[in-house]
């Protein structure tokens, strides 16, 4: 969280796990125990790099009860606009890292009576964690966990071990496919479905399970959406009175941290709501990309979530 | 002398059909059969083919159990010549109403015994509509909570007597049928202030004795859940 203060940490190990993933162990610099944190949650990573400073949110994968370190899993994207390129090619072991505390968004129904869980590569994260609270066996559950191929297929030894009867690999390089109508057709009353993937693989859950008429409260997904890239555009932040231009590849939130502004946050990735922002004046359109904001509230402009919501606009009049 | 604004009292909303839903569970109680059928023609106008995967459990007399509480409902079913009739008239009514399975019942312990080994063998996708007095909702809704139910698949109306459980927070017996502020305990023989604070695991509402201070001291006793 912006105010809650830093945790700082020391990269202990890397590893490889798959040609585009790899695994990082974070251990707190003073040694003392870290932040207990359910499955589920994800930790907001900063990182300095030369010309600016990026924070992304990465699932904490290890075992929640394990507080001597915490452990995350970094994908490099193709797109990146900076982040999990800094974390491949400039963190080592032994670079200290600052990481803001556990927050879950993410969290298993208390009281199902199962899970389904379904990953999409490194979507496999969150539930890794998740796995650790289920494999006392008194909840039933499924996992199913689509990669491209045999090599992708992350922890697929961890998962192995801990669930092997549960889990489910499908690989799509031998043209396996998840049967979503199969899977979301069949469950019992009181079954919750999590899925953490590309956007197809979630709005393709989302839309099979309302099909069969799973109420939205049995419905649970996450994608942190990367701040997109776009035209430049200038904002006045009308309380602080500074006037500012946001960057093509910076985010809204990132052009007024840079400006000395602090704005609250937890995700940043579109999904807590919590930068929720004020939107005084707007002379043009706000390109709204959150997961947060109804379409009501898009369509009335009132709002924007900055971490990764940006404007076309002449002028733009925030309450910050 | 009842503490109003306890946010713990449950409140209901006039019944209507959630065509989102995939399989539809219809119960209902004594005048509970209006609501129902009001569901049930607007499964019929919105997804016709979903009435068929409709199910209807019905009590058409309210039974011994909250007999206190029913007396006021002769309307709803037959005038009673026989429970016989009574059920065949309401089977006849959801039949024609497009539901090919209703099965009737003399009494709510066996309707709720039902309900919960059918939940037991559900699906997701299910929609319950429960309609009829409030003590009938409150054990229907006890059911359908242990298996993980949300209010976005449970809708219910109230109707007929508001009649309430109430449970003895001394010995923790449960008198039903309770119409006055002021009762007496069927555990403890205590007399207790009914309040509206509700347990939905209980399905009842808290009595808390009313004259631990002064002994035999009772307040007015007055009918005010009719």
């Amino acid at each position: 969280m912006s105010d809650g203060g830093s945790l700082h940490v020391e990269v202990t190990t890397i590893e490889q796990l798959t040609p585009l993933i790899k695994h990082f162990t974070l251990r707190p610099v003073d040694r003392a125990p870290l932040p207990a944190f359910s499955g589920g949650s994800h930790v907001v990573v900063v990182m300095r790099g030369a010309h600016r400073v990026y924070r992304n949110p990465y699932s904490l994968l290890s075992p929640p009860f394990d507080r001597s370190a915490y452990q995350i899993a970094v994908r490099r994207m193709e797109d990146s606009r900076g982040g999990s390129h800094f974390m491949h090619d400039q963190v080592f072991v032994g670079s200290r890292l600052e990481i803001a505390h556990p927050v879950n968004l993410f969290p298993l129904d208390k009281i199902a009576r199962k899970h389904v869980l379904i990953a999409g590569g490194i979507g496999i994260t969150p539930f890794l964690a998740q796995l650790e609270d289920l494999h006392d066996g008194v909840i039933p559950y499924e996992l199913h966990y689509a990669v491209r191929s045999p090599a992708h297929a992350a922890f697929a030894d961890r998962l192995r071990a801990l669930a092997a009867d549960s889990v489910k690999f499908y690989h799509d390089s031998e043209a396996q496919e998840i049967d979503y109508d199969g899977l979301l057709s069949g469950q019992p009353l009181g079954t919750h479905v999590y899925v953490c993937g590309p956007a197809g693989m979630i709005n393709r859950v989302i839309a099979t399970a309302r099909r069969w008429g799973w109420p939205d409260s049995h419905v649970h997904w996450e994608k942190f959406s990367a701040p997109p890239v776009g035209d430049a555009f200038e904002v006045f932040l009308a309380r602080a009175k500074i006037g500012l231009r946001v960057l093509p590849d910076q985010s809204l939130l990132e052009a007024i941290e840079a400006a000395g502004v602090e704005v609250p946050y937890l995700c940043r990735g579109g999904v807590c709501g919590f930068c929720r922002t004020t939107v005084l004046e707007a002379d043009g359109e706000l390109l709204h990309h959150d997961h947060y904001l109804s379409d009501a509230d898009k369509a009335r402009g009132k709002s924007i979530m900055p971490c990764v919501s940006r404007a076309i606009c002449k002028s733009l009049v925030l309450d910050l | 002398m009842l503490v109003s604004g306890i946010k713990s009292k449950p409140v209901y909303a006039p019944l209507g059909a959630d065509a989102g839903g995939r399989y539809h569970l219809l119960l209902g109680s004594g005048p509970g059969a209006t609501p129902l059928l009001r569901v049930l023609a607007q499964l019929r106008s919105d997804v016709p083919d979903s009435l068929a995967r409709s199910r209807v459990l019905f009590l058409p007399a309210t039974d011994a159990g909250a007999a206190h509480a029913g007396a006021a409902h002769a309307g709803a079913a037959p005038a009673d010549p026989g429970a016989a009739t009574a059920a065949a008239a309401v089977t006849e009514t959801f039949t024609a109403a497009g539901v090919p399975d209703v099965r009737s019942f003399v009494d709510s312990g066996a309707l709720l015994a039902e309900f919960e080994s059918l939940l037991g063998t559900s699906l997701m996708g299910l929609r319950l509509y429960v309609a009829g007095p409030e003590s009938f909702i409150g054990l229907a809704m006890r059911i359908a909570l242990q298996f993980n139910l949300n209010t976005d698949e449970i809708r219910a109306e109230e109707c007929g007597s508001k009649a309430r459980r109430v449970r003895c927070v001394h010995c923790r017996e449960t008198t039903e049928g309770v119409r006055t502020n002021i009762v007496r305990c069927s555990g403890c023989r205590r007399w207790l202030l009914v309040r509206d604070h509700y347990s939905r695991r209980h399905a009842a509402y808290m009595g808390v004795m009313v004259d631990a201070e002064a002994p035999g001291q009772l307040p007015t006793v007055e009918e005010i859940f009719p």
